[in-house]
């Protein structure tokens, strides 16, 4: 319940943080961090304009795509308190249904039958599924680790010893921050503020959206950003009191922003044919963690 | 820390299969030379003044410094393409060698000496292979020195795993080895450059009789 | 019981020929739902523990005819009638624009109900000469289902590749039971146990491929699978539904009831099966993508699911093998309700494919697009089993992949190290498997139904009628029950699951665990409910907020353009272009392409032929080497009957004259020994 909060309190302003961010290191004022959530608001009281290509899911997908966030987020742990929905094997459950929001998303960039849309549906379509199998081989090497097999109980039990644990930490941290970029369609992978549809993969899904839709869509992809920033603070908050681990958490979250916000200043994104390889990489580094997990719990050596 | 140095090596070799420039080898060579440098301090640290510093000599001066600088002034001088041309595409190598270094663990697996350490093992076979894989499958004969330094890095993990007491012979030996191969290459692309203008190794085949 | 519903079939295959051809029909459907019912009784009193056990005098030849009916039994036997009814019921409308070939329909009736009895005695009998008997009938059978399109040369082609696969699957069969026939003079399925248990772990593995191997061509599994992508697409769509959702699945249960029977080195067993089935999955799924006839992609994406349903039963057999309670539960549940899913939603995707193929007469999905309006039950149906099929939560294919992904991260807590790292590589495995199919899925429903039509039909295409809609729905109907109640199902396969658990040798200590897993399938039947109601209200906030306020609709933005972008909008090809330039190597693919050299417009084309890398490696070039071997000895056929009658004397000759010819060598060696 704690976790839910708190991760829709942050999404109000993680995007915010990120514009702002970008907006000083190119030497501007920017917006208020608030803005992004503004600019929902304005978008849910709009009218709408639908393609006459479109049937029924263009109808029912932003919702659905909305719902599967909403239904991971409930599995987010923070601390000692369980998510609202907290089972063996969650984790599964997590990525499954945001692969759901996903297939939704898809199908409704196939559904108006543009030459554009396409595109960035074929694009999320191959780089979610080149993206999962890192997740699950992190997911399981921490399930190895510590003999859990639900977020909460990984997280709770995940206690560094030795050198070799506090560098796995690191590379999880990183693969979960690679991750994240891949699903909210960010930086090396994919350039947001691009102007070319041919070189956008999530931005071009959404080009026909408008109205509540965009406006659901765009705060999902907030809410996923501070999803993936709760899952990394988890980490970090173990086992501490009340007291310290909300500030701890916004404080990763606030980083994890700036990072992203630094990362797409400075950084160009990759070429559309290296990006495979690149997401694919991340499922290489995962499983080196995972052998790391086998010499730390003594099956190799 | 050894173990997370190697394995960080181990990820060098991923990174080095989906590199496309000259200047990413190269930077790639010049970390596993101070990660080189890293493990061979820790696992030697109380052996005598003269075998650190020669350790330190080879791994800093020779790995991280001078044979880069060497392979960059190749490279500046021959006017070759930054670009690495492989004959395959990079997600299949990026494939092939996270496959070399899971076979290399399981094989690794079989081995039951107590006094190996199997960790470098699984790294210097897995560097070994990768090091080949790239001769194998780029097109310049520049790459082909760069493989050979990785496999080069291999062995000389493989001696540091046999134990504390490496001894100074093998060391020359590797060093020797080294500056001989990059010397002899590094003149003989200089001298391909010159009379064919080519660095690709498909040229070389035109010197069958 | 089992007399009466014999005596049933005989008098309606009798019946049938004589009938008129609307009755044809309706005479199959009561039959086959009449034996549904009565195997339906059986079944669910063997589910509820009540063991069924004796034993028929049969004749001379075969013996005597033990009947056992058990937990696993009762499970197959249910979930094939289900599927057979719906097929039947959807069979009855598809098979109204054939009306005039009457006694073509004689013949696809006969062979329907031949089929269902010969699944329902398969599953029942366990006397090796009547089970071989009845597998015969299963495999003509489904050869007479196949061609009933036989005035297609495609049509006949593919059914004459599945009865020859069928037929090696035979031989195999023939070797295993004579095998076990001679050493223990007996063709009861017990003499199996005995034979293995009398023999060493080595030569009962060795009894266990051979059986694995005649079932594995009859489920599909990769290097086996060359025939499902013929058959299927040749076949009318019910009989692709019931092929893919039973008569691959009999395959299944010939392997779980061996592995029941034959006692063996489980754990080399399990690896042997975990490695075969990773391998089917990923490849069928990725030939499945770059398929464009539906039908055949749905073909390959019944290998995929084989592969889940594989890799289930070699986490099971680990089990078994390493004493794990937990991993021989979740293992063959897993495997089992995947049975039950995969026939639900595969079949409901024929069915889907079937309406499809009978408004619009094409399986080219590159032809097809904007159905959804036209058709939006079908699509509506359509969509529930592909994201079913993909595993998807609030349906009941996520139920049975958790319950295997549960069991495979649970697994690497124990065993050595080469256990860990195959079962990490079967959850790789798993996941690269979802999210193609995911890619699969979007490609098909994308293209086939959203966007805007690519191709004009000479007339509209129109949604099937209501008839052909119920048995869909009833399907989709379970589909949806199985992911809000798993648990339910579950409670039914406690009794085949007990037939497993009887194979460890200490059960009692480590029992507790099975009341987790309940409950963790209880929580996933309440989280889809959970999401179900979510996405409901989300989605009734947005219709009262968007109500009041005016909808427009324009074109598709185009960056500007505004004429006409149906020709325009994203293919099938172009969506998986990506993929298959990833997947190159792995592929084989033909493609023929007129590309534009000059800077003017001119006439272009881009056609791909996907085939089977696999299919070309181990079928394709033996035979052109066989035909070129055996080719040269084509001057012996040289049209002259006289010569033809010298062959036969050469040979009558040979065969009396080489016994003399041997005795000969023989004492002219004794005669250069002596001297």
């Amino acid at each position: 319940m704690i976790s839910f909060a708190l991760i829709i309190i942050t999404s109000l302003f993680f995007m915010g943080i990120i514009i702002r961010t970008k907006s000083i290191a190119s030497g501007r004022k920017g917006p208020g961090i608030f803005q992004p959530m503004k600019d929902v608001i304005r978008l849910w009281k709009k009218d709408a304009v639908y393609s006459k290509t479109t049937s029924f899911v263009f109808q029912i997908a932003p919702s659905i795509y909305f719902a599967s966030v909403l239904m991971a987020i409930l599995v987010i742990p923070f601390g000692q308190y369980k998510g609202i929905i907290s089972f063996e094997g969650d984790f599964v459950f997590f990525a499954y249904v945001l692969a759901l929001g996903k297939f939704f998303s898809i199908i409704s960039a196939m559904d108006t039958g543009s030459s554009f849309e396409g595109i960035g549906a074929s694009r999320e379509a191959l780089y979610s599924m080149l993206a999962e199998p890192a997740f699950f081989i992190l997911m399981g090497s921490f399930a190895l680790f510590t003999g859990h097999t639900s977020f909460h109980d990984i997280f709770i039990s995940l206690h560094f010893g030795s050198y070799i644990s506090y560098a796995l930490g690191v590379l999880a941290t990183f693969i979960l921050i690679m991750i994240a970029m891949i699903e909210n369609s960010r930086m090396p992978i994919d350039d947001p503020k691009t102007h070319l549809e041919l070189t956008m993969i999530h931005e071009v899904m959404i080009l026909d959206n408008s109205g509540f839709d965009l406006g659901l869509i765009l705060f999902a992809t907030n809410l996923k950003f501070a999803m993936y920033g709760a899952l990394i603070a988890n980490f970090f908050i173990a086992n501490f009191q009340m007291y310290l681990t909300i500030p701890i958490f916004f404080a990763v979250q606030i980083i994890f922003a700036v990072i992203v916000g630094i990362l797409e200043s400075f950084s160009a994104r990759f070429r559309m044919n290296h990006n495979a390889q690149f997401i694919f990489t991340l499922t290489s580094v995962a499983l080196m963690i995972f052998f790391g997990v086998l010499m730390v719990i003594g099956k190799f050596i | 820390m050894i173990n997370v140095l190697l394995i960080t090596f181990a990820m060098t070799l991923i990174y080095l299969s989906i590199a496309n420039r000259m200047g990413s080898y190269i930077k790639i060579l010049v970390f596993q030379g101070l990660l080189l440098f890293g493990v061979s301090f820790i696992e030697l640290k109380e052996i005598n003044i003269l075998n650190l510093i020669f350790i330190l000599f080879e791994t800093i001066v020779f790995k991280t410094i001078a044979v880069p600088l060497l392979l960059n002034y190749i490279i500046r001088r021959n006017r070759i393409t930054r670009e690495v041309e492989p004959f395959l595409p990079n997600f299949i190598s990026l494939i092939i060698v996270t496959f070399i270094i899971i076979v290399t663990f399981l094989l690794s697996n079989i081995i039951e000496d107590p006094h190996l350490n199997k960790i470098y093992f699984v790294v210097a076979f897995s560097s070994l292979f990768t090091g080949l894989y790239i001769i194998i499958t780029r097109k310049k004969i520049i790459t082909h020195v760069m493989g050979f330094l990785v496999i080069e890095n291999g062995v000389f993990i493989l001696s540091l795993a046999v134990g504390n007491e490496m001894p100074m012979l093998v060391n020359t030996g590797i060093l020797l080895d080294l500056f001989v191969s990059v010397l002899v290459l590094g003149i003989f692309v200089n001298k391909i450059g010159d009379v064919l203008k080519d660095v690709d190794v498909e040229q070389l085949q035109n010197l069958k009789d | 019981m089992i007399a009466i519903s014999l005596l049933i079939v005989a008098i309606s295959i009798l019946l049938i020929p004589f009938l008129n051809v609307k009755w044809k029909g309706i005479v199959t459907l009561l039959t086959v739902i009449l034996i549904a019912v009565i195997g339906g009784i059986i079944s669910v009193k063997a589910l509820l523990g009540d063991k069924i056990e004796f034993i028929l005098k049969g004749t001379f030849v075969t013996g005597e005819i033990p009947i056992r009916i058990d937990g696993l039994s009762g499970w197959f036997i249910l979930l094939i009638n289900f599927t057979m009814i719906t097929g039947a019921l959807y069979g009855l409308q598809y098979m109204r624009s054939y009306r005039e070939q009457s006694s073509n329909i004689t013949l696809h009736c006969i062979a329907y109900l031949g089929i269902q009895s010969a699944l329902t005695i398969i599953c029942v009998v366990q006397n090796a000469i009547v089970f071989l008997f009845a597998w015969e009938i299963m495999a003509l059978s489904s050869f007479f289902l196949i061609i009933f399109e036989h005035y297609k040369q495609d049509c006949i082609k593919a059914g004459v590749n599945y009865l020859i696969q069928a037929h090696v699957s035979m031989v195999f069969l023939y070797l295993g039971f004579i095998w076990v026939g001679t050493r223990m003079n007996s063709y009861d399925f017990r003499a199996i146990t005995e034979f293995s248990t009398s023999f060493p772990p080595l030569t009962s593995l060795a009894l266990f491929l051979c059986f694995f191997t005649a079932f594995a061509i009859k489920a599909g599994f990769v290097p086996f699978h060359t025939w499902l992508p013929y058959a299927h697409p040749a076949a009318p769509s019910h009989v692709s539904g019931i092929m893919s959702g039973v008569i691959i699945k009999i395959g299944i249960y010939g392997i779980l009831r061996m592995i029941l029977l034959i006692k063996t080195d489980y754990v080399l067993l399990g690896f042997i099966i975990l490695f075969i089935s990773v391998v089917s999955g990923i490849y069928g799924v990725m030939l499945a993508i770059v398929q464009h006839n539906l039908k055949k992609l749905l073909a390959y994406h019944s290998i995929e699911n084989i592969g889940i349903i594989g890799i289930g039963i070699g986490l099971g057999t680990i089990g078994i093998g390493t004493n794990n309670f937990l991993l021989t539960t979740l293992g063959f549940a897993g495997a089992m309700l995947h049975v039950l899913n995969h026939s639900l939603f595969k079949s409901l995707l024929f069915y889907g494919s079937g309406n499809v193929y009978q408004s619009t007469h094409t399986m080219n999905i590159e032809h097809l697009g904007g159905l959804a309006k036209r058709m939006p039950h079908t699509s509506v149906l359509f969509l529930v089993a592909a994201l079913a099929i993909c595993g998807l939560p609030p349906f009941n294919g996520f139920a049975s992949e958790f319950l295997i992904y549960f069991g495979l991260f649970k697994g690497m807590n124990h065993g050595n190290l080469f256990s860990t790292l195959s079962l990490l590589s079967s959850v790789f495995g798993l996941v690269l498997i979802g999210g193609l199919a995911l890619l699969c899925f979007t490609k098909a429903f994308g293209v086939v139904f959203l966007g805007s039509p690519q191709h004009s039909f000479s007339h509209q295409p129109s949604e099937a009628n209501t008839a052909k809609l119920i048995p869909m729905y009833l399907v989709m109907g379970l589909i949806v029950a199985i992911g809000l109640f798993p648990i339910f199902f579950l409670h039914w396969l406690s009794e085949p699951l007990k037939l497993f658990k009887d194979k460890l040798s200490v059960a009692t200590e480590t029992m507790p665990p099975v009341s987790d897993i309940a409950y963790t399938m209880q929580y996933i039947g309440w989280c889809a409910m959970g999401f179900i109601s979510l996405a409901g209200i989300i989605f009734f906030t947005r219709k009262q907020i968007t109500k009041q306020k005016p909808e427009s609709f324009a074109t598709t933005w185009g960056c500007g353009y505004v004429g006409n972008t149906a020709k325009m909008q994203y293919t099938a090809n172009s969506f998986i272009r990506t993929y298959r330039k990833l997947a190159k190597p792995f592929l084989s693919i033909h493609k023929k392409e007129v590309l534009i050299k000059s800077i003017f417009p001119e006439k272009s084309s881009y056609e791909t032929h996907p085939q089977d890398k696999m299919e070309e490696l181990l079928i394709d070039i033996p035979i052109k080497q066989m035909k070129y071997f055996f080719g040269k000895f084509r001057f012996l056929q040289n049209g002259n009957p006289q010569f033809y009658i010298l062959y036969g004397f050469i040979f009558i000759t040979l065969v009396i004259g080489l016994p003399f010819l041997y005795g000969a060598i023989i004492s002219l060696m004794k005669f250069l020994n002596q001297l």
